[in-house]
């Protein structure tokens, strides 16, 4: 009976009415260069801060000639290089193979997730600090700059409050970052959480 | 066939070539498949492209290790399960397994009465509203059924052991049998 009721529902399924899709191939290949565009358009914002970066510092470089400062300069541009050559070996999402079988495609999915997951967990490590020491560098020299000048002792405390306010501007930035990594790396742990419920075979 | 002035170049390559042949020999199932993985019809329809365009770009890299048939099935289960990925993210609606239906107790003699009298629309309709409730692993394994796959061709789409397709059929066929009792006898 089960596999007569079960022909029955196929035959149903198979011959209920449909509106299959008509898509030209040359609507299919405007689609691909529609989507190559938006991919080509998509690694292009996530690099085109990185080299902003380095061009203001690169500036700095030519515009501050004291050492410590240059030094500074210096490394904070080759603390970008660093997170560039990261987002470039970790960070780009890669697309699903389209012909793998559910289970390659599920765990994929789940990489994906993870991968990201973990890149956002480690923003201190991969981000921020390659940053940290070119930053606190520069800003000791241009402190240290700033108060050989003659005028300097007569306004020390003023310096001092602004040098201290820069870097507690700075810090803020940075714990910023990284709390807003830390809840993004949350979310995407509940939603590494959902697919294994949509993945769970009891 | 022309769009926005551009024509089909006078060589068709392989991958046009493939794509044509896959998407005139599977259209249709195509179109169920969409059917079992979304219901508002309008996001139905944004699935079916998005099938379409992908199977066209993989079939660039289609080696002929596996049947067409096979490749089409998998590109369009995994871009239908892609997609029941996102939405569940949004909606966080509650799937189940196919073993969670079959628990269910059989319907009662009344319930049968009604289905008697309902048309083929209102009994694919429960169909597809029993299949849309399943994890997208049951899912691809109905919808296989039900375009009359064996347990070996599912077996090779879904990545499970042809034993697990056996046996998630097997209940497969307990629950339709349980539900469309009278309903299925509309598609004879």
């Amino acid at each position: 009976m089960e596999n007569e009721i079960g022909d029955n529902v196929k035959n149903l399924w198979k011959n209920q009415q449909v509106e299959p899709v008509q898509i030209s191939l040359p609507e299919l290949h405007q689609k691909a260069r529609k989507f190559e565009k938006q991919v080509r358009r998509r690694n292009l914002r996530e690099y085109a801060a990185s080299p902003i970066v380095a061009a203001i510092f690169g500036y700095y470089i030519w515009k501050f000639p004291a050492p410590l400062v240059r030094f500074g300069n210096f490394l904070v541009i080759a603390g970008v290089l660093f997170v560039m050559y990261m987002l470039h070996k970790r960070g780009a999402a890669r697309p699903v193979p389209a012909e793998m079988a559910f289970r390659g495609c599920l765990d994929f999915h789940r990489q994906e997730l993870e991968r990201q997951r973990d890149l956002l967990r480690g923003v201190w490590t991969w981000y921020l600090l390659p940053l940290v020491p070119g930053m606190a560098i520069s800003l000791l020299g241009m402190f240290i700059s700033t108060m050989q000048h003659p005028n300097a002792p007569a306004h020390a405390r003023f310096i001092m409050i602004g040098f201290g306010l820069t870097f507690a501007f700075i810090a803020a930035v940075f714990i910023v970052i990284g709390k807003l990594n830390q809840w993004g790396a949350r979310k995407l742990q509940r939603k590494i959480d959902a697919l294994d419920g949509l993945e769970k075979e009891s | 066939m022309s769009m926005n002035g551009e024509s089909i170049p006078a060589a068709v390559t392989r991958q046009d070539a493939l794509y044509q042949e896959a998407a005139d020999s599977y259209g249709a199932a195509l179109d169920r498949l969409a059917r079992g993985y979304e219901a508002d019809p309008d996001r139905r329809r944004d699935l079916l492209q998005e099938i379409h365009l992908a199977l066209w770009q993989s079939l660039a890299g289609f080696d002929g290790r596996c049947s067409l048939r096979t490749w089409v099935y998998r590109v369009a289960h995994n871009v239908a399960t892609s997609h029941v990925i996102r939405e569940h993210r949004v909606n966080s609606r509650i799937l189940v397994d196919i073993e969670a239906l079959e628990t269910l107790p059989a319907k009662s003699d009344d319930e049968r009465d009604i289905d008697r009298h309902y048309d083929r629309r209102h009994v694919l309709e429960k169909l597809l509203a029993l299949i849309q409730q399943l994890k997208p692993l049951d899912r691809q394994i109905i919808l296989s059924y039900l375009e009359d796959m064996d347990a070996a061709l599912i077996a090779e789409i879904t990545g499970i052991s042809p034993g697990n397709v056996a046996t998630k059929i097997h209940r497969i066929k307990n629950v339709l049998a349980s539900k469309f009792h009278e309903g299925g006898n509309h598609g004879k």
